[in-house]
């Protein structure tokens, strides 16, 4: 699989790492009903559509890494293009509180370090979940925006794109880590985000500045929690 | 008393209204600035300010915080761990991906002063302490050298969970003063090898370490390593290239060596020397071109045989002047053919026909007018070799030339043709002193191997010789007959120096002699530059010939010439004799040189005038240039 950088350009890059990540996930979505009898052979995928479980996870935690550092640099962006000065690093100000502040996601070290490994995948999924829908609406709205700049616009839309493929992986993970069956609720069905278009232009871009920082968070717990997944598995992962 | 009362009041209360700098002034203490948090294991995070002005009283800060999405405003719980001016958060304190609100107060005792709220979000306010043990190991591979740098991570940073993930990166240099430092990110791996170090340098080392989404945290403390000497394997094989190309080198060397000589041979192709008969290059070398000349002249240069035909391929044409006649007159001293000079009759019977007038290069007054009168002398068959010759000379010029000068007894031009013939010299007649002999040597370069004086008998007539002209060689004749005459007749065409002729018997001598009795022939020329003659056999006696010769028979009337390219000689006086001339020399008379000129033309041309002329009949001096026209 391979990940472009974060300034990649260009759909059809955006297309190719799709298809890649979806040639890499379907064996899963097929091994649904297959037995994962198969062990992993490289470049034997015609023959055994299944992948080991550490590369899956490396996997995974690559495409988080990644989307957290094109989120961490789309949220620059806008801050730059969008937000006075004054107004800026004090997101929750504004009033807006992130989406998902509801969900049961600890925050301190201690309370994730408890957390078991199914709680840990669960969580990621949750907020892979939950973030699908409003990135698809930011998109919308920088359309919006008069001097919205290309690269923020290009960045916005790989980013949501690459959430499907995560979400996809996670699931995968699931299956194969926890054993658990078809087990792909969607948490976003609780309609976290609603969306009322607001009349205000300066509410309009504080929400969106909100979304942007929250999403970026949230991607840094994706990343924290697969990381904190991978390590705990046996010594075959080089941690500390 | 009022007024001073208020002066007083006024001065008491001013310093209250003054403002004044001298720090007694209280204030609200100053706004405190810069506040900084970092976390060093995102765990916990300290906070640290930089107060402001304290505005003269004490001022105490406090540091109050919010949390995300919480209105409830908690202080700081520890203001002494991280030191001074810092708030420090522990574990319990400290929640990621929530951010802080933080606001930093002062207050002294009048008032507060609150700093400008900063919101931070321990995630990313990760800052993570060096790494610790670094080590540095020398290691080699194969014989090279090569460092092993190991660290761990920082204490606190919990990798081992995988709650932080860090990247390494070191540096090296080596200890001088103009190093720099060298950077290489090492990624997650504690360990990292350095390759191409010096022979013998102290090389620095520190390494740094950065969460993957926060700060570089500072260098650690530097290793020190110092790299033992090797010798290069580069080296050794340099060392070995060399000694091998210096073999070969030396190999080449030794070939060109023994082939140095053909190999001269290839490059500098041997210059071609000289291919003269009897030259002989080491005389040249030592510098003596007498030598050298006389040595050519020695074996059979001038060819001795006979053969004067062959020789003589072109003459030379002679003025006849008067002087010669008289020169001959003097020179004729001696009995025999050379007396002709020197017969008491005539005063040019000096001159023999051999002399040959027509070398008279002298343009003394004397010489003229001696030849001058011989001229008119004329008939006299001894000095006629001049007379005729002169008038023979006058009328035709030998072998006509064109630009020979009309015989003018006065010029005694005479000029030289290529090929020498006869060098009349200037018969230095007694007045001649060498200089005008000399002069008149140097005018004409006549070579005329006839008249060699060399000859050891004086009454040899002799021959005339040939021509080559080899014969451009004027004798210096030492030897008093033949002398002075002949080597002034002969000529060097190299502008010899011409040795003093012998004045006194200069006029005598002469090989020349108009009567000569016997034929001589030249045999070579000696050292001292004289031509050596030797008397050819002839059928007549030389006395008989020469003394013939003293008849003062006069010889110069060309009969005619036979089909032998014989000239015939009319002896008029006495009868008519036809003599030959014969190229072997029967006759001292005749010298038969058979000259087929180039000039025929001309001499044919002459050919006519030439019969009436009266023709030296004496082998010394005749003209055969003339003579041959005849036959052409």
């Amino acid at each position: 699989m391979e990940f472009s950088t974060p300034t990649y350009a260009g759909t059809h890059l955006m297309v190719i790492q799709r298809g890649v990540w979806g040639l890499l996930l379907w064996p899963y979505i097929l091994t649904v009903s297959m037995p994962l009898d198969c062990k992993e052979e490289p470049g034997s995928l015609t023959r055994c559509p299944s992948i080991s479980q550490e590369k899956l996870l490396d996997r995974v935690i690559h495409h988080a890494e990644l989307i957290y550092r094109v989120s961490e640099e789309s949220c620059s962006l806008f801050e730059e293009m969008f937000i006075p000065l004054p107004l800026r690093l004090q997101s929750n100000q504004a009033g807006f509180a992130c989406i998902t502040k509801t969900l049961p996601i600890p925050s301190s070290k201690s309370e994730i370090e408890q957390m078991s490994d199914k709680w840990l995948l669960h969580s990621v999924l949750m907020l892979v979940q939950s973030w699908i829908e409003p990135l698809v609406y930011l998109q919308t709205t920088l359309d919006h925006y008069d001097h919205a700049p290309e690269m923020l616009v290009n960045k916005t839309k790989w980013v949501s794109e690459k959430l499907v493929s995560l979400e996809q992986g996670v699931v995968a993970l699931i299956k194969k880590m926890l054993d658990e069956g078809t087990f792909t609720t969607t948490y976003n069905e609780q309609g976290l985000f609603q969306y009322d278009t607001l009349p205000d232009m300066l509410e309009s871009v504080m929400r969106d500045y909100t979304l942007l920082s929250c999403f970026k968070k949230d991607a840094h717990k994706m990343e924290t929690f697969l990381k904190l997944l991978k390590c705990r598995q046996a010594d075959k992962y080089n941690c500390a | 008393m009022m007024t001073k009362v208020r002066e007083v009041l006024l001065l008491l209360l001013l310093p209250a209204f003054v403002p004044h700098t001298d720090g007694t002034r209280y204030s609200l203490p100053g706004k405190p600035t810069e506040i900084k948090c970092r976390s060093p294991e995102k765990e916990t995070f300290t906070c640290w300010w930089k107060p402001g002005s304290d505005g003269g009283l004490p001022t105490t800060y406090a540091l109050y915080y919010r949390k995300e999405g919480s209105n409830v405003v908690h202080e700081c719980p520890d203001y002494h761990t991280a030191g001074k001016n810092s708030c420090f958060f522990n574990k319990n304190d400290t929640v990621i991906w929530v951010s802080y609100n933080i606001t930093v107060v002062a207050t002294n005792a009048l008032g507060k002063t609150y700093s400008d709220p900063v919101d931070i979000d321990v995630v990313y306010i990760v800052k993570p302490h060096p790494p610790e043990k670094l080590e540095v190991t020398v290691m080699k591979d194969q014989g090279w050298p090569f460092l092993r740098v190991s660290w761990e991570p920082p204490r606190k940073a919990d990798t081992r969970s995988g709650w932080i993930t860090l990247i390494y990166e070191l540096r090296v240099k080596l200890e001088e003063e103009e190093s720099e430092w060298e950077n290489h990110v090492a990624g997650q791996q504690k360990m990292f090898n350095i390759f191409s170090l010096r022979s013998g340098g102290t090389y620095l080392i520190q390494v740094r370490c950065k969460p993957d989404h926060g700060f570089w945290s500072e260098w650690s403390s530097t290793s020190y390593v110092k790299v033992p000497e090797y010798l290069h394997r580069e080296k050794s094989v340099w060392i070995l290239i060399l000694v091998f190309s210096a073999f070969i080198l030396l190999i080449l060397i030794w070939l060109i060596h023994m082939n140095s000589h053909s190999l001269k041979h290839c490059m500098l192709p041997p210059v071609p020397g000289p291919k003269i008969k009897g030259f002989d290059k080491q005389l040249l070398k030592s510098g003596k071109s007498d030598e050298v000349f006389s040595a050519l002249v020695v074996s059979d240069f001038p060819p001795t045989t006979s053969n004067y035909e062959d020789l003589l391929v072109e003459y030379l044409e002679v003025y006849v002047p008067e002087q010669q006649e008289l020169m001959v007159d003097e020179g004729k001293d001696h009995d025999g053919c050379l007396k002709s000079i020197g017969s008491a009759s005539d005063s040019d019977s000096g001159r023999g026909s051999c002399d040959s007038d027509n070398l008279l290069m002298d343009k003394s007054g004397a010489a003229k007018e001696e030849q001058q009168q011989q001229n008119q002398e004329g008939d006299q068959i001894g000095t006629e070799t001049q007379g005729p010759k002169e008038a023979w000379e006058k009328e035709t010029m030998l072998c006509a030339n064109e630009d020979v000068v009309s015989p003018d007894a006065s010029s005694k031009k005479v000029k030289t043709w290529p090929s020498v013939f006869s060098p009349v010299t200037p018969y230095s007649l007694s007045p001649l002193d060498p200089h005008n002999s000399l002069e008149m040597h140097k005018q004409n370069c006549l070579s005329d191997t006839q008249f060699p004086p060399g000859s050891p008998s004086s009454d040899h007539c002799i021959k005339k010789a040939l021509q080559s002209s080899y014969w451009e060689v004027c004798f210096n004749n030492n030897q008093p007959y033949p002398q002075t005459d002949v080597h002034q007749q002969l000529q060097a065409h190299s502008d010899r120096n011409i040795s003093a002729i012998n004045d006194g018997n200069a006029p005598r001598n002469l090989l020349l002699p108009t009567r000569m009795t016997e034929y001589v022939e030249v045999q070579r020329v000696n050292e001292e530059n004289k031509v050596l003659l030797h008397p050819i056999p002839s059928g007549h006696t030389r006395e008989e010939a020469c003394s013939w010769v003293g008849h003062g028979d006069n010889y110069s009337k060309v009969k005619g010439v036979n089909s032998d390219n014989v000239l015939l000689l009319q002896r008029e006086v006495v009868e008519e004799e036809s003599m030959e001339m014969a190229g072997a020399a029967e006759s001292c008379y005749t010298s038969s040189i058979a000259i087929n000129t180039p000039k025929s033309t001309t001499c044919s041309h002459i050919a006519l005038p030439v019969q009436e002329e009266r023709v030296l009949a004496v082998s010394g001096y005749v003209d055969t240039a003339t003579m041959f026209s005849l036959d052409t």
